[in-house]
């Protein structure tokens, strides 16, 4: 069992669907699943080799990720009460109109 | 054998979190990701972590199946039993390489702390920093919230 393997194909899964998304709670579901296989990597081989650091320090990863959360959920909720969608298409086309508006 | 079958478990349902159009099945397969992983921790050992993600996952979860409510569109949107399939054979796919390469092994370069010395004697500083940093982002969230209701005035 390849735990390297493992993250790895969570982080390529989490970046193909950044990539892919246009919705915004799925490109935040996106950044949780990098996360999370970012800290899969972390944890597997400190417990592989019998540590108690890593585990300590995936604590600390822990608490950066749930604020990184916090923030950006927060973020994606004044996005789209403010356009009315969550389409990030939708929102730069609407953004571009108000700028054009603005310059004339 | 309980490893390899987590890890087919871990990717299907991320596989499933991103590509499910309904946002409420969206977030209930993001929360079998984060029960896996937890799974996953408890089964190799490392049960301070599995009880952390577990912890840190229901509290996300909590608020993603309230935004994921509000923030979706009304127009009931489905996805076909075919994509589905196609999901799942993908996330069995991607669990083939982690199966059957072999696994990373015990360097033994670094000293055995347990986990409460590697908390509070290598990381103390760490750990107050860190409350400081999420001190500081919750009373910035709380500003933004609070200007917003109030307009700004």
């Amino acid at each position: 069992m390849d735990f390297v393997a493992l993250s790895l194909a969570m982080l390529a899964i989490g970046i193909f669907g950044l990539l892919t998304n246009r919705q915004l709670l799925k490109v935040f579901i996106s950044i949780e699943l990098i996360a999370t296989g970012a800290t899969l990597n972390f944890v597997m081989l400190a417990s592989s080799s019998g540590q108690g650091l890593g585990q300590a320090l995936l604590v600390l990863a822990f608490s950066t990720d749930t604020a990184l959360s916090a923030v950006i959920l927060a973020l994606l909720v004044i996005v789209t009460k403010k356009y009315g969608t969550s389409n990030i298409n939708e929102i730069l086309k609407m953004y571009s109109e108000k700028d054009n508006e603005a310059e004339a | 054998m309980i490893l390899e079958v987590l890890s087919i478990g871990l990717l299907i349902s991320a596989c499933l979190a991103l590509f499910v159009d309904d946002p409420t099945y969206s977030v209930a397969a993001l929360s079998a990701t984060f029960l896996f992983t937890a799974l996953l921790y408890s089964a190799d050992g490392a049960l301070y972590a599995a009880i952390f993600q577990f912890a840190v996952g229901v509290g996300t979860l909590a608020i993603l199946f309230l935004s994921g409510q509000m923030l979706s569109n009304k127009t009931a949107s489905t996805t076909s039993p075919q994509k589905i399939g196609a999901l799942i054979g993908a996330g069995v796919v991607l669990s083939l390489p982690a199966i059957f390469l072999s696994g990373a092994s015990s360097t033994g370069a670094f000293s055995d702390a347990s986990f409460g010395d590697a908390l509070w004697n290598l990381n103390g500083l760490d750990v107050v920093l860190q409350a400081l940093v999420i001190l500081t982002v919750a009373l910035g969230i709380a500003i933004i919230l609070y200007e917003r209701k109030s307009g700004g005035k």
